[in-house]
């Protein structure tokens, strides 16, 4: 992961963000939000492009200054995403937020899944929660050059029907031929007729084979280690697993010291990190 | 070599005060005895002996930084609002609010004045993330023309105490990395050398001295520098701390003193860990401020979830190690540290860096009980 | 809870006697070793009683090692405490912030501590400390004992021997008036308000926002949610500047009145030098004078500021 991917115009002061709008605000769940968000100027706009996996730099001057994955298909560029979950002060502001309103964006940083090496090989994506975020923008990628990869599986978990994001996503991918789509609830419920398991659960059941296979999975900690423990009972080499990191951030471009896993930044060095890479690095966790 | 008198440093300082900032150290009234760097003005007293209790960093890294300025003003979908609150190339909104970024603000050059090598080879270290010479990685305009506006005169070390550890790191008490002139102090002032072409122009103003040459040649020789206390065994420190990361029970026991306060970090001339935070200054306008942080501050990795990788003091500090000693210098080339002994002198719980890495290294070459 | 206070001669085999018997009943015990540079003590952790040997307790010995307690309160622990750190333990008690049944106190008489800060910043860090109790030698040669004591050891009233007697050492440090801080206080309490104001705004401008004094409190056990340091709530600023650091102290001064116990490792532990316990002791009057109330003395009495009592039968008539 150490190619950082070159987007757009290099920024001559990196800690200073580009005024932006937010052009529409998408409740996902109680407590996320999907911002879609433009850039003011259209030198910028033009100038700016990202890959699946990157992440921006979204804040509310005066509120902060907060990390989100952006969420969007790359090949939209003149609007893109970002999926804000609620937690503290800058996230509580930006849920205040409407259609129309200022922002500020310092996009793209850090580094992308390495998609090119991916190529024709099965892509296994196992999401929980708001780590759906990263992996839908990584899935809108897969999808517009679907004739490059092979089979393409998503398994998106949550803990109830309400806390599944993406809704009318979600429709578009239960009915498409080219992708094996399981959502699923932890515990069954009256509103919900679909399958019903943790996240690992259902992954350990539906078995997919690691065989020419690359998996990616995302969400809260707890349901990240689990899943990577059923992957490596289903065969999956520490090589063939990705996943997305998450740590407190503050400048994004790996100077600020914060937000370390031994020598590599989870902001510039991932955060897409393959499990191989993790293993070699000290778990602090 | 060149020399200059005791006394003739006023009238040099003051000369490069009419075009620069001049900042030297001071000992503080009723402090009993911290030493910091000040702003210098004619007439104003140095501190020649000692040094100082905070590094000379602020001077490229200050303690609060006002990365900008900006300010929301209201939309009315009219001209009058582009005269008012939007700059060239936005578009005009038809509701809400615009937000305007200030451009960034110029900062003064500054003469740093009685700087130990400690803390100007600690300038180099730092470049080495903020300011790489050859262009690459990140680049920080704020430590860049900070840097770049300032003048650094460095005395060398006679004499030293007994948390000094310059000579352990590539460095010592007239390590020349960071300076633009040295001082060498002999008995009746200074041999001076240039470092570089800054420096030589500061050596070369003698024409404008109101009371006749400050520099003048000297036969004296350059006076025996301090010898300090040296860690020894470092030479595979990379790859040894990392070696004994997982045992954390080491590391618990090697720092059991410490109370995780932040001096050791802000003290220190290579730590460079900030902090991003916005502030309102009114309903409109505001700043977006950088300002000192430490890794040694739970609430550093502390997650809006509420989970925090590193926990305990023992975490915190063995990071702390690990950064300075193995990750630094694994991706920037440099160590850390410069052996200025300031987290020594300053450790409330009489923490001392040398005993917790002579400790770690013997522990990760199998010797030595914890 | 408190084991009697020892003798005033206190022999470190005593001291090592009583840190083993108390490893009988503790995970570990919080003392000092001689381990610190010239010979001073540095705080140490005994876990054996084979360790035990090496504790010593001396006028170096000057950290108050209550500050620990908080984040060991999973463990049983012991604590060698002088007078000023065995407050510590008793107001942390009284807040209910750590259990009485897994704390044991070693009880020393304390001999008055020496400043060993001021010591080596004016004669180098590590320079050699020797105290027989008369005279007391820097680098083999004599100073003067009045000024590196330390204020609060200088008016300590919690040294008075068990028999009721002042001890003689603590009259002759009280009758010295050449410490710093001791003029320092004179002169403070000669200000008038607007001087007072002015001194604050001086002092506090050195404010680096290290927090060294928050950390090496005893009471400031909430410091990791320490709300000044917080980016959630925004009762200070964040930046390291005159303005905010000056808020960041006062907050600081007021979360503790009523419950200084005085030990000064605030003042200590500030690399800038500010006289913090100036402040705090000025507070710790006033709240002695309204409630008759000392922090620390009792590990039973209810805190004034933190508690309600309807009848407000806390107040003193003035």
């Amino acid at each position: 992961m150490s190619t950082i991917a070159q987007a757009g115009r290099k920024a001559t002061d990196p800690l200073r963000p580009e005024p932006a709008t937010v052009i529409e605000v998408i409740p996902e769940t109680p407590n996320i939000k999907t911002l879609r968000v433009a850039f003011d100027d259209p030198a910028v706009t033009e100038a700016f492009s990202f890959l699946p996996g990157q992440i921006g730099q979204l804040s509310v001057p005066g509120a902060g200054e907060s990390t989100f994955a952006i969420s969007s298909a790359p090949s939209q560029t003149d609007v893109f995403e970002f999926s804000v979950m609620k937690a503290g002060v800058v996230t509580s502001a930006i849920h205040e937020l409407g259609a129309g309103d200022p922002v500020a964006i310092r996009a793209p940083l850090g580094c992308a899944f390495p998609t090119d090496e991916w190529k024709g090989r099965n892509i296994v994506l196992v999401a929980g929660g708001i780590g759906m975020a990263p992996l839908r923008s990584l899935l809108y990628h897969l999808l517009d050059n679907r004739a490059d990869y092979g089979g393409l599986t998503l398994i998106y978990g949550a803990r109830t029907p309400d806390d599944l994001c993406f809704a009318s996503d979600r429709d578009d991918w239960r009915h498409r031929a080219d992708l094996d789509f399981t959502a699923t609830i932890d515990m069954a419920c009256s509103i919900w007729d679909g399958c019903v398991g943790l996240v690992p659960t259902v992954l350990e059941e539906r078995a997919p084979s690691p065989e020419n296979s690359v998996a990616v999975t995302c969400g809260p900690p707890i349901m990240i280690r689990y899943a990577l423990e059923s992957l490596a009972r289903l065969g999956f080499r520490e090589e063939q697993v990705y996943t997305t990191l998450e740590r407190r951030m503050k400048c994004g471009i790996g100077i600020c010291g914060r937000c370390n896993l031994g020598p590599k930044y989870v902001c510039t060095d991932g955060p897409v990190f393959s499990l191989a890479e993790l293993n070699g690095l000290p778990d602090e966790m | 070599m060149r020399f200059i008198t005791r006394e003739k440093i006023q009238d040099l300082l003051e000369a490069l005060a009419s075009e620069a900032e001049v900042w030297a150290p001071r000992e503080l009234n009723g402090s009993g005895g911290s030493i910091m760097f000040e702003r210098w003005r004619s007439g104003d007293p140095i501190a020649f002996e000692g040094v100082t209790t905070l590094s000379a960093k602020d001077m490229v890294l200050p303690r609060t930084e006002k990365l900008f300025g900006f300010r929301y003003t209201a939309g009315t979908g009219n001209l009058l609002a582009e005269a008012l609150g939007q700059s060239a190339g936005q578009p005009a909104k038809e509701k809400g609010e615009h937000l305007s970024i200030d451009p960034a603000e110029p900062v003064a050059e500054k003469v740093l004045f009685g700087v130990r090598a400690c803390d100007a080879k600690a300038l180099d270290v730092l470049d080495s993330l903020f300011n790489r010479a050859d262009g690459s990685g990140y680049e920080d305009p704020g430590y860049r023309s900070r840097r770049a506006g300032l003048t650094v005169i460095t005395i060398a070390c006679t004499s030293c105490d007994e948390a000094c550890f310059c000579s352990s790191f590539d460095n010592g008490p007239a390590e020349k990395a960071g300076s633009d002139l040295i001082f060498y102090p002999v008995d009746t002032g200074f041999l001076v050398e240039a470092v570089t072409v800054r420096g030589e122009k500061i050596l070369a103003r003698d024409e404008a001295a109101k009371s006749g040459q400050l520099f003048e040649e000297s036969m004296l020789q350059p006076p025996a520098l301090a010898e300090t206390a040296r860690v020894e065994g470092t030479a595979d420190m990379e790859t040894l701390l990392p070696a004994i990361f997982a045992d954390l029970d080491f590391w618990e026991r090697s720092t059991a003193s410490c109370i995780s306060c932040g001096f050791c970090t802000y003290g220190c001339p290579t730590c460079h860990c900030f902090n991003i935070h916005d502030e309102m200054r009114g309903d409109r306008e505001g700043e977006r401020l950088r300002s000192w942080d430490a890794c040694m501050f739970h609430i550093y990795t502390q997650e809006a979830s509420g989970h925090n990788p590193r926990p305990t003091p023992a975490h915190r500090y063995r990071n702390r190690i690990n950064h300075k000693f193995s990750y630094y210098p694994e991706n920037q080339g440099q160590i850390l540290c410069t052996g200025c002994g300031r987290c020594i002198r300053g450790c409330p719980a009489g923490l001392d860096i040398r005993e917790v890495m002579t400790a770690a290294l013997a522990h990760a070459r199998g010797q030595g009980s914890t | 809870m408190i084991s009697e206070l020892a003798k005033s001669e206190l022999s470190m085999s005593d001291l090592a006697a009583k840190i083993s018997e108390a490893l009988a009943g503790a995970d570990l015990v919080l003392g000092w070793t001689a381990s610190g540079p010239g010979g001073v003590a540095a705080p140490a952790r005994f876990y054996e009683q084979a360790e035990a040997q090496q504790a010593v307790f001396d006028s170096t010995c000057v950290h108050n090692l209550a500050v620990h307690l908080p984040r060991l309160k999973e463990r049983r622990v012991g604590i060698v405490a002088k007078p000023c750190d065995a407050r510590a333990v008793n107001q942390l008690i009284a807040e209910r912030e750590i259990d009485p049944g897994r704390v044991s106190v070693i009880g020393v008489e304390c001999p008055s501590m020496v400043d060993v800060k001021t010591i080596w910043r004016r004669f180098g860090y590590g320079a050699r400390i020797e105290d027989d109790g008369e005279r007391l030698l820097v680098n083999g040669a004599e100073v003067e004992r009045g000024k590196y004591t330390p204020a609060k050891c200088a008016d300590c009233a919690d040294r008075v021997h068990p028999a009721g007697e002042q001890s003689a050492a603590v009259a002759d440090v009280t009758d010295e008036t050449a410490a710093d801080e001791r003029q320092l206080r004179e002169r403070f309490n000669a200000m008038s308000p607007a001087e007072r104001r002015e001194f604050w705004r001086e002092q506090y401008s050195r404010c680096i926002r290290c927090y060294a004094c928050r950390e090496a409190c005893p009471m400031c056990y909430c410091r990791d949610v320490c709300i000044m340091q917080s980016d959630e709530s925004r009762w200070t600023g964040g930046g390291v500047n005159a303005g905010d650091a000056e808020m960041m102290q006062l907050i600081r001064v007021n979360h503790l009145a009523g419950r200084c116990t005085g030990c000064g490792e605030c003042e200590r532990a500030c690399p800038a030098g500010i006289p913090l316990m100036l402040l705090m002791e000025e507070q710790n009057r006033v709240v002695e004078e309204l409630f008759g109330h000392r922090a620390g003395v009792d590990p039973d009495a209810r805190p004034p500021l933190l508690s309600f009592n309807a009848n407000n039968d806390g107040w003193r008539k003035a």
